[in-house]
């Protein structure tokens, strides 16, 4: 029996928890979103000439992660994902509104509701008490979505944050595969490069203070704002 | 809290200024003025039926290292205000201390303002933060833009040292409608980058509200690309945002001014009535 119960104990210490199993399916390619149909302006990128091959690739992307993501996104979750933890629901909806008005261009706001909205639909379907103060008709950040789904199942702040932004980092390289285009290989190159970058990112962003949040990408939002207009375009906008 | 009491909580505020436009019968009036310090208004203007005209004026023509400013406006229902400057705002090197520009503009039900200065120009060495609040109740509508050019490149004076933050808060009944902060540091990538300025010194930001798409489609039409400049149009929630990325400050105010003679008819139901300082 004493031997059994230290089996146990130890399958326990050492095997994930429940919340980080639930944190992998979140983060996971699979998870039925549509993520793959945007490019979160990389497309925008490549069609004005920015962006041609890997180099390029990793300093597009590691920049937007480092001063667009690291800076709004990051201490943006926390609030989120604080606001859900004590229900505060005037905030929780401050912070979402604060994410998609901080959105460079009306392509990247809609695809963050869109995903904001798929993402609301399925946690909707897997458990009814997730969203208690999120409604089918507002717009949601897919930001504010995953901070509530971390909050109540209790996935911690830090890894909830490293987790999004690995599954950004990794959204954006197989969009790089694709529109640069990449091969497999250069691809785990780019993401093994750029998830280096994440615990600094993680670090920076929840040491900032109300007024120190966010950072504008002129060049992000002008580049998108003319991808918006242009019709030949392979990701969704 | 009345502005009057604010300065004197906070004597850091070496320049506040409040105004408060009111609607009386068929024309807005500028009813309430306090200012503190070297920061006026002139007389208004009606140079078209009751819509008032006013232009700030900062008699020291500058804002040097630790200067801070503060402008409240107050536009009450139903009123329609347009607001400019006759010349462009200059912060000169501070020597590391930092200076500040606040603007807190409230815009309620069926009123209107137009935000219209003259440009901002942050000197080499220029530690400033800029600061613009707007809010808006129910049905007010809003036309607004900020022009910074960073360093004299006229001059070569570069902006090879200093900071210059901007942080542009557009809220409708508190909730934020659009967020532009820029943050601009000397020798950060985001001057060079492509993702940034791509090396241009003169930023630009017009926005109106609300709009629909079909103004975006007008002014895509309308604007391509300069040989030497870059705008670009698109809609964030409601609000129509323009982004200009160039050298020349004028030629940002330029554009931005044949854009809202087309906007303000959607917007406003008017026709562009230019104030008569732009001609000077």
């Amino acid at each position: 029996m004493a031997v059994a119960t230290v089996i146990i104990m130890v399958i326990r210490m050492t095997s994930p928890s429940l919340s980080q199993l639930r944190l992998w399916q979140l983060i996971s390619p699979s998870l039925p979103v549509g993520a793959y149909a945007y490019s979160g302006g990389l497309e925008a990128a490549i069609e004005a000439g920015w962006v041609s091959e890997k180099e390029q690739a990793a300093a597009w992307i590691g920049s937007l992660l480092q001063h667009g993501l690291g800076q709004l996104d990051v201490p943006v979750f926390k609030r989120l994902y604080d606001s859900r933890h004590a229900q505060d629901s005037q905030q929780f909806h401050y912070w979402n509104h604060y994410l998609l008005a901080s959105r460079e261009s009306a392509e990247l706001q809609q695809e963050d509701k869109h995903l904001g909205r798929a993402l609301f639909r399925l946690l909707n379907d897997l458990d009814v008490d997730l969203l208690p103060f999120c409604h089918a008709d507002q717009d949601y950040s897919y930001v504010a979505m995953f901070a509530c789904a971390c909050s109540a199942w209790q996935i911690s702040l830090q890894d909830a944050l490293h987790g999004i932004l690995w599954s950004w980092c990794e959204n954006q390289v197989a969009a790089a595969i694709k529109l640069v285009p990449l091969g497999q290989t250069a691809g785990q190159q780019l993401l093994s490069g750029l998830q280096k970058q994440i615990p600094d990112c993680v670090h920076a962003g929840l040491s900032l203070a109300d007024d120190d949040i966010g950072f504008t990408l002129p060049g992000l939002g002008i580049a998108s704002a003319q991808h918006e207009a242009q019709y030949s375009r392979l990701f969704r906008s | 809290m009345t502005a009057a009491a604010t300065v004197k909580q906070n004597s850091n505020w070496q320049a506040q200024l409040s105004l408060l436009y009111q609607q009386h019968g068929s024309r807005t009036v500028l009813a309430q003025r306090q200012h503190h310090g070297p920061l006026l208004v002139q007389r208004p203007f009606y140079p078209e039926q009751g819509v008032c005209h006013t232009y700030i004026i900062h008699p020291p023509g500058g804002v040097v290292g630790g200067d801070q400013l503060q402008i409240d406006v107050q536009v009450q229902e139903n009123a329609h205000t347009l607001l400019t400057t006759p010349a462009s705002g200059k912060f000169y090197n501070s020597h590391a201390r930092a200076s500040q520009l606040q603007q807190n503009l409230q815009v309620a039900n069926n009123a209107i303002l137009e935000w219209l200065p003259q440009d901002n120009i942050f000197f080499e060495g220029s530690h400033a933060t800029l600061k613009t609040t707007i809010e808006l109740a129910d049905h007010a509508r809003f036309i607004g833009w900020e022009i910074s050019c960073l360093g004299r490149p006229c001059s070569d004076a570069l902006f090879d040292s200093g900071h210059c933050q901007q942080m542009l808060t557009l809220s409708r009944n508190g909730m934020p409608l659009l967020i532009d902060n820029t943050r601009l540091q000397a020798g950060h990538e985001v001057l060079t980058e492509k993702w940034g300025l791509s090396g241009y010194t003169v930023t630009g930001t017009l926005m109106a509200t609300p709009v629909d798409r079909s103004l975006v489609e007008e002014l895509r039409a309308e604007f391509q690309h300069g040989e030497d400049c870059i705008f670009s149009v698109t809609l964030i929630n409601d609000v129509l945002l323009c982004r200009f990325l160039g050298r020349h400050g004028e030629q940002a105010r330029l554009l931005f001014e044949q854009a809202w003679k087309i906007i303000r008819p959607h917007v406003i139901g008017l026709q562009a009535c230019s104030p008569r300082i732009w001609k000077t």
